[in-house]
């Protein structure tokens, strides 16, 4: 297991949890927009851009969602064989 | 709800509110619906405000409503809570759901939670056309059976399958009982505790509840959604709440809204399994071949920067011969014409230099920069539509968090380069209040398209052959102070961690003509109507402030002048402390285009005259008009050569013919070079105007976070206007 940030471009990887995953209404700042966006545990993500500093671009199904290295750095994955 | 009072049997009435993600073609489609004129972006978010169409169809009205794109109901962002406020408040009699047909998991999700109100849905599965084009294939019939809702294909924008959806909605509505949306299964421990727990609010709650779906309620209540409790009105038993979910916890080990959102997306993976069958082999796509190189580490900010000279450097070659044709047209014939005419009526000198000295000179001057202004948002609505401009944020967002906020707010500021305005109402794409706040306060340091008549007056005198460059160098002088008061604001007002960062960004398209023109209109629609109203208004009264008390010898000596005699010795420093320029600066502060109709009330007074005399022997009026024609079409074939030749042409080179305007001929007496940048910068950074209090009042909900804007930019106007100045005298310029 590893943070989703430290993927490179190419490598899919299976997210395995999202630390502070879950959000309240107090905690506003917690973007919580990574569960609607199809962020979440189960699902496979490949990183479209990555320079390891700055914000990280993937692909979710069919869309390309760009994250801050907040959240990447907080998201942990498995790595998958790449192709 | 039959009414009794008419006398012929009314139409029916249908409300159908229009829900989908951002950037599933939702705007299109109901523009296409209704042929009303809509906001069409390419970033998450844009469609902030409630719009409706009412379409009349042969049996009935059907009222269309436009919720603001979401991609769940969740209470996180200003979008979601107005979305489901609307649909549990205002129960409308049917949901179109506009699904991205190429991206159903992201789609359906919110589909799932649009069913759990109970209002019958109609899936629009739009972009079929690219979904097909993919691969894909998708079994409507299944997704129907599933869900019970009915699906129709669409293409929004070849307005395909849109009589058959209206066509559906109808029929839906006529049956509703028949096509109430399925209750799904959670799974057996979250149906049994939604069951419970609707049972203890209809119990806590008696009689008040029949108008609110029930279900969601208590769905919202298990998640422990406390806002969408709140805002139903109803009664809730919290311990009841707690004992009811107590084993949920415990079997799931997580909290409750995550447990939720599991169940949710198992439904929706569920669902995409049955119903989507994928090609075996998928090319790369040419939008990630593009991003490959739009994104670049190395290459992302140089591509960006270039985009903005070159959005630039368009904006003035296409419009300026259109500036030019206009200036000759309002300050020659038409001003000489109208005097004659109110001549000829009887009517008193006054009112004829009313005329011709206010509303001619004032509103004519601002309205040369109509086709400045529409050109720069005809590429702004470009960078939009394309989906270039959620890029701009992705590549911005490591500068952003140096002042503390992230790419997303980039999109908002760069909004601000064509009117604050709508800037301020963009924040609303932001999750958060902080940012939000923080960003409209540096939104006015973004040089709006009103700013854009001082320059480009002030460049055409002073610096003819550099006009690019140095209104280029304003622009990214707004920039570099707009990063500077984010550092100050982010070690002072707004401390605290920076934000989280996620986007969406859509796929690379090529923007309609027509959606082009028509966002190109709304965007550059405001500028019309501020010259025909607030400008009309302040020239109006900028004059009479320059002719009372009345006789007044000299200007100088008018309200206004006196006004600027007080206020000019503090602008002595900066280069430019005479009562002409003090007193245009007074006017502008209702908004800054009015600072050059100002300039040409007070200095072009005499010359007008002058001219009417000239033009005496000037020839018939069917000749000037044929010169106005004839001069359109020279504007036309500039316009058309500064496109399409090198990029070296000087874009806003000072005419040498001697009708060029006075006011030119003035300034040039008046300032010099550097006072004229000077005067530039002041006018770039102070004090935002009116209309953005207005928009910060009501965004906010109060005059504080205005009034911090109006405070700091006014110093900061000054203290960089004298750098400016003393520093160049320093340096020897003048």
């Amino acid at each position: 297991m590893l943070p989703l940030g430290l993927l490179r471009r190419g490598e899919k990887a299976e997210i395995v949890s999202i630390r502070e995953r879950g959000c309240s209404l107090k905690k506003t700042d917690l973007d919580c927009r990574t569960e609607d966006i199809g962020l979440r545990p189960g699902k496979v993500v490949e990183v479209l851009n990555n320079e390891l500093h700055g914000p990280m671009l993937l692909k979710i199904d069919e869309s390309r969602v760009a994250i801050g290295r907040g959240i990447a750095m907080k998201i942990m994955v498995k790595q998958q064989a790449s192709n | 709800m039959g009414s009794v009072d008419q006398g012929e049997p009314n139409k029916k009435k249908i409300v159908v509110a229009v829900a989908g993600n951002p950037n599933s073609g939702k705007s299109t489609l109901i523009n296409a619906l209704s042929g009303s004129r809509l906001n069409v972006g390419n970033w998450p978010g844009v469609t902030v405000e409630k719009k409706s169409a009412l379409l009349n169809t042969s049996e009935a009205e059907i009222l269309l409503v436009d919720l603001p794109g979401t991609y769940s109901l969740s209470p996180y962002t200003q979008e979601e809570i107005v979305a489901r406020d609307y649909l549990v408040h205002e129960k409308p009699d049917v949901i179109i759901n506009v699904v991205d047909a190429t991206n159903l998991e992201r789609n359906f999700y919110l589909t799932i939670q649009l069913l759990e109100l109970g209002i019958p849905v109609v899936v629009a599965m739009n972009m079929y056309d690219e979904a097909k084009a993919k691969g894909f294939r998708i079994d409507k019939k299944s997704i129907e059976e599933i869900l019970g809702v009915r699906v129709i294909n669409t293409v929004a924008t070849r307005k395909e399958g849109l009589d058959d959806l209206l066509d559906t909605v109808k029929s839906v509505e006529l049956n509703p009982d028949k096509f109430s949306p399925k209750i799904l299964s959670y799974g057996a421990d979250i149906d049994a505790a939604a069951l419970k727990t609707a049972e203890m609010i209809e119990e806590v709650n008696h009689q008040n509840i029949k108008d609110i779906p029930i279900r969601w309620i208590a769905l919202k209540a298990i998640e422990g959604d406390s806002k969408a409790i709140e805002d139903s009105g109803l009664k809730i038993d919290n311990s009841a709440i707690e004992h009811i979910t107590s084993h949920l916890h415990a079997a799931h080990d997580s909290d409750l809204e995550s447990v939720m959102a599991d169940a949710r997306y198992g439904l929706v993976s569920g669902l995409v399994r049955e119903a989507l069958v994928r090609p075996g082999v998928q090319r790369v796509e040419l939008t990630e071949k593009i991003d490959r190189v739009v994104l670049n580490k190395y290459l992302g900010i140089p591509i960006f920067f270039a985009a903005m000279w070159l959005v630039f450097k368009l904006t003035f070659d296409i419009s300026s011969p259109f500036m030019d044709w206009i200036d000759g047209v309002t300050a020659g014939p038409f001003s000489k014409w109208s005097a004659a005419a109110m001549q000829s009526f009887g009517l008193p000198d006054w009112t004829v230099s009313l005329f011709t000295e206010g509303v001619v000179a004032g509103v004519g001057f601002v309205l040369v920069f109509v086709p400045v202004i529409f050109a720069m948002m005809f590429f702004i609505t470009f960078l939009e539509g394309s989906g270039y401009m959620a890029r701009a944020a992705f590549v911005m967002d490591k500068a952003m968090h140096t002042i503390g906020l992230h790419g997303k707010s980039f999109i908002p500021m760069l909004l601000g380069f064509g009117c604050n305005v709508p800037a301020v109402y963009a924040t609303r794409m932001l999750e958060n209040k902080r940012d939000r706040i923080l960003t409209a306060l540096l939104i006015p340091l973004m040089s709006c398209g009103a700013r854009l008549p001082v320059y480009a007056l002030f460049t055409a005198v002073f610096f003819s052959a550099y006009a690019g460059v140095v209104i280029w160098s304003l622009y990214v002088m707004g920039i570099l102070l707009a990063v500077l008061m984010g550092l100050v604001f982010k070690k002072t007002l707004f401390r605290g961690e920076a934000p989280m960062f996620i986007m969406e960004l859509p796929p690379y398209r090529m923007p309609s003509f027509r959606n082009l023109t028509v966002h190109t209109w709304e965007k550059g629609k405001h500028f019309l109507v501020k010259a025909g109203t607030y400008i009309l208004a302040m020239s109006v009264l900028v004059w009479f402030l320059l002719n009372l008390p009345w006789g007044v010898e000299h200007k100088k000596d008018s309200f206004l002048g006196r006004a600027g005699q007080v206020a000019a010795p503090a602008l002595e420093p900066l280069g430019f402390g005479k009562w002409e320029a003090a007193s245009s600066l007074i006017t502008g502060v209702i908004a800054k285009e009015i600072i050059v109709g100002t300039m040409g009330e007070i200095y072009t007074t005499d010359e007008r005259a002058n001219d009417a005399v000239k033009s005496e022997n000037a020839g018939s009026a069917y000749n000037e008009l044929k010169d106005i024609s004839a001069s359109f079409v020279k504007a036309v074939k500039e316009s058309a050569i500064n496109v399409f030749s090198t990029f070296g042409i000087s874009s806003l080179a000072l005419e040498d013919d001697e009708d060029a305007g006075g006011l030119k001929q003035l300034l040039k007496k008046e300032f010099t070079p550097l006072s004229a940048y000077s005067f530039m910068v002041f006018v770039l950074l102070y004090m935002p105007c009116m209309v953005v209090a207005i928009a910060m009042k009501q965004e906010f909900g109060t005059w504080k976070w205005y009034g911090l804007a109006f405070a700091y930019q006014t110093a900061l106007a000054w203290i960089a206007a004298f750098v400016v100045y003393q520093g160049g005298r320093l340096l020897g310029f003048e």
